[in-house]
This record gives structure tokens, sequence and C-alpha cells, in this order.
């Protein structure tokens, strides 16, 4: 590997390697990040290297294997260039026939393209689909282009130019000026203007500052930082190096959770590439500035997305938060000035320093600019990463990129910023989606995981159990509001999803949740009441009917509801007759049958066995 | 020589110390403000949320712990404001459904202006308060105690179950710990947890004289600095 030491060597380098990837006329990309490797890319990949090896294309064609592109649902994807075409669902069966046929002779196959949902029409290219043709995929849209193991494809696609030009052009408060006119806000949840904190970690007094990258992401449903990290490592290495150079840091830290094995790998091989080009280390690109990263592994606590509780567990003490009347960017980790930042943040800044200030705050919102990743996920036709301008609408999201419920029904709520965040009801879908207006509608951004809710299937009440569960079973336990206050949400949800729920224990909810919200340590517990309190604020009638009607409007809390057969609807086939594993459902051949309440433990089977929709829930 | 800032508590102006909290000025000057988790000279955690305040900042008035806050110049303190006297009973209301079968408890209950109790009680024999660890490991440097567990399995324990050689039997851990000052007649047995009635007297003075100090039991038995003993 060549060691770049000057700022030229570096423009004559990338000359060099975009050339060696332009003789190429023709490319197979198939994207392969956890997603796609859960789907089995990897054997699609194999199969293609063995396939274009027998048929002596292997060094005119290249292949690449690449991060997630995004389309979750469509895994494995592959594209093929020239013709930019687009398969979805690739089996290894099909690679022969795809080697043979368009990457050979330019065919289409028709059989393996995307089906338009809607039309029923295929579509050939990317940028036809209606998932990705509402996005503004300034992040992810690198990922196509790269290898995430080879620093070579990212500085052939332009990577560490930014750095070069701040090392050789701008001078550190130069670079804090520009983050702060891009109006950049920090992607992990607060939304803190990142300009801001840059500065008050410079100002801070210290010699040896830290700059750590904050991949520790634990919503459920949630996985923008991994996809980016893994898909895509050296964007955010190169941001961390140009904030430590604002900053005036010598170490930075990247926290990834054990539970990302292919964010880690990637990331551990972009920091020992990035050293051995001499993007890390001493006298980066022969200015003297020197910095280093290491790679700490999370174990997996929730709470250690917290920034305090990070640090204490980067020091190797239990991760608990600690009071934050100081702030980090003064006293963090090792008593020392720190500055920490989410993935999303960190790869914007290299963006931002290329293309200027002024083409980042044109996107977005006027107190919210860029773009935003969020991960679709629930009951959602197109699930995966959606990246969209800061001030998208929550219906665009979710019924033109997302197109709607998956079995066809009502979208009834949206559940943004993973457990923390709140429901919004289908009144406030044409809110746009930005910092201030997300949390004055009692919800948020959060890090951007975004649960779709469908009607009828999901009850809200047991929605927030959901999470009370999570968040107390996440919970560290410091202190009091946040340990105990959960836990009696969490008892009385349960109480009232159980068939026990008083009138008085509403006006309870509200007192309590305001409490854990205001008095918590961490941002943990100050968020924690956030889905209980939104689904008491938009979904009140639910829990009146669970308390004063003891009935789930749903048909989801066990103990408010019971089956019962339609005996004009059943033909008396037995097909639930044999299906209940309890013997609660009886009855004589062809004749209607019906369900014994004493034996019957509302498992649901008998309904999921009949064809006839005859089982019904009261 | 030391510094010294100037800063409102309760619209009084008052001189502290640079470096001193809160908590301690207030405790200093005569403002009692309800704690359970501090104790003098050790490093506050600010885990049982009771010691409350609210700062007001360029016009807004955020919640925060008062052991862990540091006075600084121009600060506004209310101490005991509505908002504060609220959340610090919802507290302290959990805080005894958790543990009723403590007198310290009951009492700190009582000074919060707790009257009755929307919980069902749990009667747990610990509160997780942490005085016991941190006596252990900052005073005494011997780290015989330490939290185990998260969320609600979190517990005190001896490291791997088992008492070291390395705890000195100094007994602190006991002397300090809320559970140990039982009710007055005797520990309440299951099914007939309720609130002591003796509070009674010093809930008036809570709700009427809210700053003073009432010389609750909980400062008797943990050393508050300004509790009379009897």
């Amino acid at each position: 590997m060549i060691r770049v030491t000057e700022q030229e060597s570096l423009v004559e380098l990338r000359k060099r390697l975009a050339a060696e990837r332009n003789a190429y006329r023709k490319q197979v990309i198939v994207s392969s990040g956890t997603c796609g490797e859960a789907c089995g890319s990897l054997v699609v990949i194999n199969a293609f290297r063995r396939e274009l090896a027998e048929l002596g294309l292997a060094d005119k064609v290249l292949l690449r294997a690449t991060g997630c592109h995004g389309f979750c649902e469509q895994e494995p994807l592959a594209i093929i260039h020239p013709g930019n075409i687009f398969y979805c669902h690739v089996s290894p069966d099909d690679v022969c026939e795809i080697v043979s046929r368009t990457v050979a002779r330019g065919e289409v196959i028709e059989r393996l393209l995307y089906t338009d949902p809607v039309s029923g029409q295929k579509v050939t290219t990317e940028a036809e689909i209606p998932f990705y043709a509402a996005q503004d995929r300034v992040l992810l849209g690198q990922n196509q282009r790269l290898d995430p193991t080879s620093i070579d494809d990212y500085i052939a696609d332009g990577g560490y130019s930014a750095l070069a030009k701040v090392l050789a052009q701008m001078g550190p408060e130069e670079v804090i000026d520009e983050i702060k006119a891009s109006g950049l806000r920090g992607r992990g949840g607060g939304g803190f203007p990142t300009g801001r904190k840059w500065a008050s970690c410079r100002a801070a007094r210290g010699d040896l500052k830290y700059v750590i990258c904050n991949a520790d992401e634990g919503d459920p449903g949630a996985y923008m930082d991994r996809s980016l990290l893994e898909g895509n490592p050296h964007l955010v290495l190169e941001g961390m190096i140009i904030g430590a150079y604002a900053i005036g840091a010598k170490e930075g830290y990247i926290y990834v959770r054990n539970e990302y094995p292919l964010a880690l790998k990637h990331a551990r091989h972009a920091v020992q590439q990035a050293r051995a080009c001499g993007f890390l280390g001493k006298n980066i690109l022969g200015t003297g500035f020197c910095f280093d990263v290491e790679i700490a592994r999370g174990a997996g606590a929730f709470v250690c997305g917290e920034s305090t509780a990070l640090m204490n567990s980067l020091e190797g003490k239990v991760g608990e938060p600690r009071p934050k009347d100081v702030h980090t960017v003064e006293e963090g980790l090792w008593g020392r000035p720190s500055n920490l930042n989410n993935v999303e943040t960190w790869a914007n800044v290299p963006g931002i320093i290329n293309k200027g200030a002024s083409w980042f705050a044109s996107i977005g919102t006027e107190s919210s600019k860029g773009t935003k990743i969020f991960s679709l996920t629930g009951q959602v036709r197109n699930t995966g990463l959606v990246e969209v301008p800061m001030g998208t609408s929550l219906r665009t999201i979710v019924f033109d990129i997302g197109g709607g419920a998956a079995g066809g029904g009502t979208v009834k709520a949206v559940q943004t910023g993973g457990p923390s965040g709140g429901c919004l009801p289908q009144s406030k879908f044409d809110l746009q989606v930005d910092f201030e207006t997300l949390e004055q509608a009692g919800s948020m951004v959060g890090s951007g995981g975004m649960a779709v809710v469908m009607d009828e299937e999901t009850c809200m009440v047991d929605m927030a159990k959901y999470f009370l569960d999570f968040l107390q079973d996440e919970s560290c336990g410091k202190c009091v509001p946040c340990r105990v206050g959960v836990d009696r949400m969490l008892e009385i949800v349960t109480d009232i999803t159980e068939g026990r729920g008083r009138p008085e224990h509403l006006d309870l909810l509200e007192d309590l949740s305001e409490t854990v919200a205001e008095t918590s340590l961490c941002a943990l517990g100050k968020t924690a009441p956030n889905p209980l309190a939104s689904t008491l604020r938009y979904f009140r009638n639910e829990y009146e009917a669970h308390i004063h009607e003891r009935r789930c409007p749903a048909g989801v809390c066990r103990a408010l509801i019971r089956y019962a057969i339609d005996a004009e609807k059943c033909n008396g086939c037995g097909v639930c007759r044999k299906a209940c594993p309890h013997g609660a459902v009886t009855g004589e051949k062809k004749q209607p049958h019906s369900i014994d309440p004493d034996l019957c433990t509302k498992c649901g089977i008998c309904r999921d066995s009949c064809k006839f929709e005859a089982v019904r829930v009261f | 020589m030391p510094e010294f800032v100037t800063l409102t508590i309760d619209g009084a102006m008052v001189r502290a110390r640079k470096g001193a909290t809160v908590l301690d000025t207030a405790l200093e000057l005569g403002i009692c403000i309800p704690h359970l988790c501090h104790m003098p000279n050790v490093t506050a955690i600010g885990a049982c949320r009771l010691c409350i305040v609210e700062v007001v900042k360029h016009g807004r008035a955020k919640v925060t712990a008062s052991c862990t806050l540091d006075v600084q110049e121009g600060m506004a303190v209310r101490t005991n404001s509505g908002k504060i006297h609220r959340l610090r009973r919802n507290i302290a209301e959990l805080l005894v459904a958790e543990a009723p079968n403590s007198k310290a408890i009951q009492d700190l209950a009582a000074r919060c202006g707790v009257t009755e109790v929307r919980y069902p009680f749990r009667n747990r024999n610990c509160v997780l308060c942490g005085r016991c660890v941190r006596i252990c490991s900052d005073m005494w440097q011997a780290r015989a105690l330490g939290f185990v567990g998260r969320g609600r399995e979190r517990h005190v324990d001896f490291p791997f179950g088992t008492r070291p050689d390395f705890c000195k039997m100094c007994n602190s851990c006991i002397d300090l710990c809320p559970m140990t000052i039982i009710p007055c007649p005797r520990p309440m047995q299951p099914g007939e947890e309720y609130l002591c009635g003796l509070c009674g007297s010093q809930t008036s003075m809570a709700s009427t004289v809210p700053e003073t100090c009432v010389q609750c039991s909980l400062g008797k038995g943990f050393q508050c600095s300004r509790a009379v003993p009897c």
C-alpha cells in the first residue's frame, strides 16, 4: 500500500485508481451488508466469481461487494453496469443466467426485475423504483460505489479530498465556522448544533482532547449507523479526522457495539488501511498534524449509547450515566474535553467541506439542515433505510417511499425515534420531519428509527407496554425515577392490559410520566415516558376502552378478548379442531364448531388456520 | 483564600464558596433540601433525585439534582416551587412504596409531602441509595461492596457474593443504611404496610414551613449537619 505523504501524491493516486476502475466497461455490484449477508449475498458473490472465471470474464468484469443499498426488503440485490440494471431477490441459481445474458450480451432478464406493487409494471433501473425516487441519498448513495474493505475504492471516489483540503487550506477555526454555517445538527437524537459543540470543545481547557464516534446503536428496529459504518467506514473516519483537526484532538475512539460484527470488522480494517496510507498516525499528509483512532467494543447495554455512560464504559467502568451538569466537551472521557458525535454526524462532515456549507444548508428546513437516514420497519410494504431531506412529511416517507401498510390495510400510527420516541396518529402525518416539529408533537427524530404500526392489528396500549418493558429492562437502575418509575408505569400498563385497570390509573400515569421525564438523571430516563405519554395523548380512547369497557379494540390483549366461531361462516371442515393444541374446539363434521372458553388459551392458532375467516375475536 | 460566588436561592442573594454544590450551600445556609443518597464528604452520584431544584437560565427553568450541581456566579435556584414540590413528592412516593418498612424513608416521604401512596407496597429491603457502597469505596477505600446487575436486577452485594478479606468489618454500611431504622412500634408484617402515623406533626410543618429543618429521623441517623441530636 502506498503511503500518501503529500497533497500532490494523493491527487495522483486518485487519478490512477480512478483510471484503473474506469478501464472496466462492465461492473457487477452486489449489496452485501449484514442484511444482504442474511439473505445469502455471500453465496451469490461466490457464484458470480466462479461463473465469471469459467467464462473467462474475471479480468474484464469488475465484481464489487458493497455495503447496504437501503432496500433491505428486496435483498440480495445485484446491479449490472452498463445499463444500471437492477435485479432483486437474486439467488445463486440465477447467477449463471445473469452472467451469460445480462453481463455478456446486455439483455434484461424480466423475471428478476423489481415489480412496482401499485402498477404491476416491471422496473429496469433503480431510479425508476418509487422507493428510491423520492429519496435524496447523499450518504447512502455512496455505499453503492465502493467496496467497504477497500481504501482504494474510497480514494478513487474522491475520498480523503476533504481532509486534504482542510489540512492545506483551512485553519481549525475556519473548519468550525464552515460546520456552523452549514447548520449541521447532531444525528444521535438530541439535535445539538455540531459546530457549537466543536467550538466549545476547542475552547475548553486541556492539552489532551478526544473525539469519539458513537456507534452504539441500540434502538429496536434501527440500523442506520450500522449500515453507514459497515458500508462506508472511511467516510466516518475522514469526518472524525477533520473533527479532530478542528478541535485539536490527538486521539479518537469509535465505540461500536459488539452485536455489529461486520461493522466492527470493517471499521477495524479501515483504521488499519488509513494508518498504512498515512491518513492516521503521525504527520498526516505531511502537515505535522497527528491523530489516531482506536476501536472499542460495546457490550450491548442500551444505556451505553448515552454519551456519559459510553465514556464510563470506554474508561472500563460500569456503563452508567454520569450527571451532566458539566458538559462532556469540558469534562468527558477521563475528565478531559471530549467531543462525541454520532456516526451519521461524522459521515456528513466530509460532504460539507467538499461541497461547501451553503450546499448543505440549502437542503432541509429553516432549523434542521441536510438529509437524515431513517430505518423504516414494521408493518410497511418496503422496509429498509430511507434517506430524505429534513422536513419531508411523514406521509411521503410512509406512503410514497414505504408503500403503505404491508397487508394493504390502513396505517394507524407511526412510531418515530425508537423506544424513546412517541407514536403519531394519521392526523399528524402531514407534519414535517424535523427536530422541533416532532418534539412539539410529543415525539422526536431521535436516532432515526421509524416503526410503522398498522390498524386493527396493533393495540396501542400493548405497544406502550412493549416499549416500557424494553426500557425497564435496559434501564441501568442508577436513579429512582427511571428504575422505579418506569417499573411502576409498566406495572400499571400491565394491569390495564390484563383487565385490572382503574379510572384513576390514567391520571396517575400522566403524573408519573411527567415526573420521570423531568427528574431522571440521563436522557434515557428523560425520554422513557415518551411512548406512553404520546399514546395517552393521541389514543386515549383505547386506554379508556381497556379500563371502562374491559375491551381491547385491536383484539390483542389476551385477558380482554374472547375467541368465538361464526356459525354462519363455519362449514365444519375441522381444521381448527385438529389445530387446537388444547382441544378447546368441538363440533361434528360439516356442522358449525364452537370454542370452549374454559379450555381456550387464546393462542390464535384456530384463527390462523381457518380459511373461511369464521373464527372471530371479540 | 477561598473564592466566592454570588447566587440567589429562593430569591435570597447568598454568597457561596466556589466549587461547592448547591445542596451543600443550601444546607449550610439553613435551607433544607430533602435528600437521601447524598452524604457529607462522599462523592455525590445524583441517584435518589430527591434533592431536585429548578435552575433558571436564560429565562428557562431546568430541573436538576442539586447534589451534583456546582454553584455558579449569577445562578438563580428555586428549591421549593410548586413544581419541585410536586415532583419531589412523586419521587418520595415511589421510594416509600418500594420500602415502606423504614422510618427513615417514611419520614423522608412525609417531609416531601406524601400523604397517600397510590401504588401497591413492595416491602423491599433496599432502596439502592448506594450510601453503603460509596462509604465503603470512597471513605474507607475498601471496595468490599458494589452494585451488581442492571435495572430491576440491580442490587448491592459483595464481589462474587461472598464477604471478601478486605472488608474491614467497620459497620459503616450498616450505620448509614436507611433501612436499619425501623418504624416506631416494630417492623411491619406483610399485609400491614402503612405510613407511620407519628410523622403527622412533621408533615404539617413540611407544608407550612417548607425550608426549615424538621429534625427528621433521617437527619439524626444520617449525620445531617443540621439535625440536633436528642
